[in-house]
């Protein structure tokens, strides 16, 4: 962590909560919830929306919406947020499934609205600016609608907010049982800040 | 989950927006809003901002300490370096938000 005010806690009672919630855990608290603890005001609403995109009604399930972010973070080289959303992804998909995504969504066992969708997440993320109508159509002849595909946009959104704050802070590694603790964590209580 | 009301990811967009660029930090929105629009493909801020916000709108995976640390430096306090941050992470978002939202207006506009 880059900023150690935000790792630490910036008053008596964050620093009390982060030393209870990494005891109860067991394990030192991720740096995505110290920063969701830091300065609340000035980011809740990306707590907000990043909630809403994730546990929000939605045709998508928990599980592909953590596999959505899991693959943005992938094309944005986030270490972080690779680690614990294929974590929360795996408590509701098959673990090979996720790895298979992850390694190449293109021949992946998911269903073709989803494959189309990250065809369009990933040049969303990548090249943003080459985005067309006919990327959208795409994702709309493989079966997937307006509104689903704007739930999925949503995701990606979020997660190219998040990934970005994530790296620029230098968010630490957990191992990957700490990530699937964190992770029980995530699929139970979300990201509302 | 699939309740009965689908988020208004508009609204929630524009909270983003108005919280992280415009409402009063430790930073000034005109600080703001050059580091967000600089990640979202516009022109160069002042130093030592710009540098660190093209380095996280372009691969934030690269950052690296002494970017953060000559931001907190000219800012002052930690929590302004923050928001900086934060800032330049959404520029980036919500540029991206912007232009696939927009492909797929132009889509059902005109179905093919």
């Amino acid at each position: 962590m880059r900023l150690p005010e935000v790792e630490r806690g910036s008053s008596l009672g964050n620093r009390l909560l982060i030393r209870f919630i990494s005891t109860v855990m067991r394990m030192r608290l991720p740096d995505a919830a110290r920063v969701a603890f830091y300065h609340k005001d000035f980011g809740r609403p990306i707590g907000a929306w990043t909630h809403a995109a994730m546990r929000g009604s939605s045709t998508w399930t928990i599980g592909e919406r953590e596999l959505m972010a899991a693959m943005v973070a992938k094309w944005n080289s986030c270490e972080f947020c690779v680690g614990a959303h294929s974590a929360v992804a795996a408590k509701q998909l098959a673990r090979p499934t996720i790895d298979q995504t992850l390694a190449d969504y293109r021949a992946a066992p998911i269903t073709n609205g989803l494959r189309a969708t990250l065809g369009f997440l990933e040049k969303m993320t990548s090249h943003p600016a080459d985005l067309s109508a006919e990327d959208a159509r795409t994702v709309l002849r493989a079966g997937v609608t307006s509104e689903s595909l704007t739930d999925a946009i949503a995701v990606a959104s979020a997660f190219n907010i998040v990934t970005r704050y994530a790296d620029a802070l230098d968010f630490a590694i957990p191992s990957p049982s700490e990530f699937d603790r964190a992770g029980d964590m995530l699929l139970k209580w979300g990201y509302r800040s | 989950m699939h309740g009965s009301t689908r988020p208004d990811h508009r609204a929630l967009a524009e909270a983003v927006r108005r919280a992280v660029l415009e409402a009063p930090a430790a930073t000034t929105p005109t600080l703001r809003q050059a580091v967000a629009e600089r990640t979202a493909g516009g022109p160069p801020t002042e130093p030592p901002y710009d540098e660190l916000a093209r380095q996280i709108g372009d691969a934030a995976y690269r950052t690296t300490d002494a970017q953060v640390a000559t931001v907190r430096t000219a800012l002052g306090t930690e929590k302004a370096a923050f928001e900086v941050i934060l800032a330049a992470a959404v520029g980036a978002g919500l540029l991206r938000w912007r232009l696939a939202m927009q492909a797929l207006a132009e889509a059902n506009d005109a179905p093919s």
